[in-house]
């Protein structure tokens, strides 16, 4: 479904992705961990050629498209075939909750706005904001925003769904309502990467776990596998930060 | 100054015998604004993508409009330009100083308005493109639909700023013998040798006009920032000061509040 292979990405002389492959299957919710600068949230925004890679393919529900040479019509493709919640919602601002789901399914999709609208009303109706339509994103709380965010990537029914860190610049408390509609969409088969911080949850959610460290892949697995049981040295490092919070004494 | 006593009654009878002078002021606002935008827009397009030498050459313009009174720039237009297309045997000695005015005007204006509309297109962050890019919109979708939209928003308060500043930068055509406000104030002033009152009907005029621009400037720019609604002072809170970053200003004070929740 989606494949990944060899991709390399740097910054002037600074590597920051070394040749990662990855493979993702139908279906897959995939959980990419891994601390800070660790290159998971570049090797994101690669699938969707936000980034750049310097080398590498990438392969998404049989296209595929050579990083080394490539044409405008190849990237719009690959992007068709994917959405994207970003860490910071980023909504259109100037427009309300119903119009920032429908304006990709109108401008790129080109589907007839009523028709677009009834898409729209379904998805933010699936993520609980039914009675927020003619909201504007500054009439909105975080996480009413990124529930728009995750409508609006629904709307567009994509191969795969990428999520950056999207509970991240969330209040604790309203982590719960964003967290809860996406375990609901990944019930429903769509395929997923979400970048995430919360281990409880991709341990919860995800079929599949990745954990990077230094723009590799140092280990992956089934989410029993690595956090109950991981090989590496690194990756036991790394969540014994995320210890079950019974080992604290307070 | 005349040898006439001050009398009221001058002032309003010289205001309504203002009146018809106002379509030359207007014509030379109006149309200066206009191509002004379209030159800003072109001027501000190579600085906003950094093509490089266009670039370059786009901010000498700027600088240079920016850098000079406009006193001058209308001579060296007015004296300058007829002698350089004598060069190339275009004979402009017949063409009406009003060109001349509407020609530097628009230039004057069109250096302002590219850095409005840079300061305002730089203003939109970024995410948003990249949303518009991720949903699957190309480079011109992404700019026309999300960040152009945006970016007229807010520079509306600076455009309006420029707008009158170029309204009373045109009481300078006078010195090429236009007979807009200013020159037929300066001709009845002459002729009545009522200069004071001349002058208090002509900066009434002005400020009219100005005041009138300004009220219009400040509902239009309610009505297109009606989706941030702290920043187009629509709720009962200070108003945040006026610059580009006041949206940004309102989202993080959103965000502030949202953390008190």
């Amino acid at each position: 479904m989606i494949q990944l292979s060899q991709i390399k990405k740097s910054y002037g002389r600074q590597q920051v992705l070394h040749g990662i492959d990855l493979t993702v299957g139908k279906g897959d919710v995939v959980a990419i961990l891994g601390p800070s600068g660790s290159g998971k949230t570049t090797l994101l925004r690669c699938i969707n050629y936000l980034e750049r890679p310097s080398e590498g393919d990438i392969t998404i529900d049989g296209f595929t498209v050579h990083c080394k040479r490539l044409t405008k019509s190849d990237i719009h493709q690959l992007r068709l075939k994917s959405a994207m919640v970003f860490q910071q919602y980023n909504l259109f601002r100037h427009k309300t909750a119903l119009e920032n789901v429908m304006e990709g399914l109108v401008v790129v999709h080109k589907l007839p706005k009523e028709q677009a609208r009834l898409r729209a009303v379904e998805m933010l109706e699936k993520v609980g904001l039914g009675d927020k339509l003619d909201a504007y994103p500054s009439q909105l709380s975080g996480g009413q925003q990124q529930r728009v965010g995750i409508a609006r990537a629904l709307a567009l029914s994509p191969k795969v769904i990428l999520l950056d860190e999207p509970t991240s610049s969330l209040d604790p408390e309203l982590v719960g309502e964003v967290l809860s509609v996406i375990r609901k969409i990944a019930k429903e088969g769509i395929t997923m990467i979400i970048v995430t911080h919360e281990m409880s949850f991709a341990q919860d959610v995800a079929s599949h776990v990745v954990f990077m460290d230094n723009g590799t892949i140092v280990e992956q697995g089934k989410p029993r596998e690595i956090f109950q049981s991981p090989k590496e040295e690194r990756t036991k490092q790394f969540l014994k930060r995320f210890a079950p919070e019974s080992a604290y004494s307070i | 100054m005349g040898q006439h006593g001050f009398e009221i009654a001058y002032v309003f009878e010289y205001f309504y015998r203002l009146l018809p002078a106002l379509k030359v002021t207007l014509l030379i606002v109006g149309s200066s604004i206009g191509i002004g935008t379209i030159v800003g827009l072109l001027v501000a397009l190579p600085q906003l993508y950094r093509i490089p030498v266009l670039r370059r050459l786009s901010q000498l313009y700027v600088s240079f409009f920016r850098g000079t009174p406009i006193l001058i720039q209308l001579f060296l237009f007015y004296y300058g330009v007829p002698e350089v297309l004598k060069l190339f045997y275009v004979d402009l000695t017949r063409t009406p100083a009003l060109f001349f005015v509407i020609l530097t005007y628009s230039l004057h204006s069109g250096a302002y308005i590219a850095e409005v509309i840079r300061g305002a297109v730089s203003a939109v962050d970024r995410g948003q493109v990249e949303a518009a890019y991720a949903v699957g919109m190309n480079g011109f979708q992404a700019f026309s639909r999300i960040v152009l939209p945006q970016a007229l928003s807010i520079s509306i308060p600076v455009y309006g700023n420029v707008v009158i500043g170029n309204l009373k930068d045109t009481s300078l055509a006078f010195t090429l013998g236009i007979l807009d406000i200013t020159g037929k104030a300066q001709s009845m002033g002459t002729l009545s040798q009522r200069f004071i009152e001349v002058y208090i009907s002509l900066a009434a005029l002005y400020f009219i006009i100005s005041f009138a621009l300004q009220k219009l400037f400040e509902r239009l720019e309610r009505r297109l920032l009606r989706h941030e609604p702290a920043a187009a002072g629509l709720t009962k809170e200070p108003l945040v000061k006026r610059s580009f970053l006041r949206r940004e200003a309102a989202s993080s004070k959103w965000r502030r509040k949202e953390a008190q929740l």
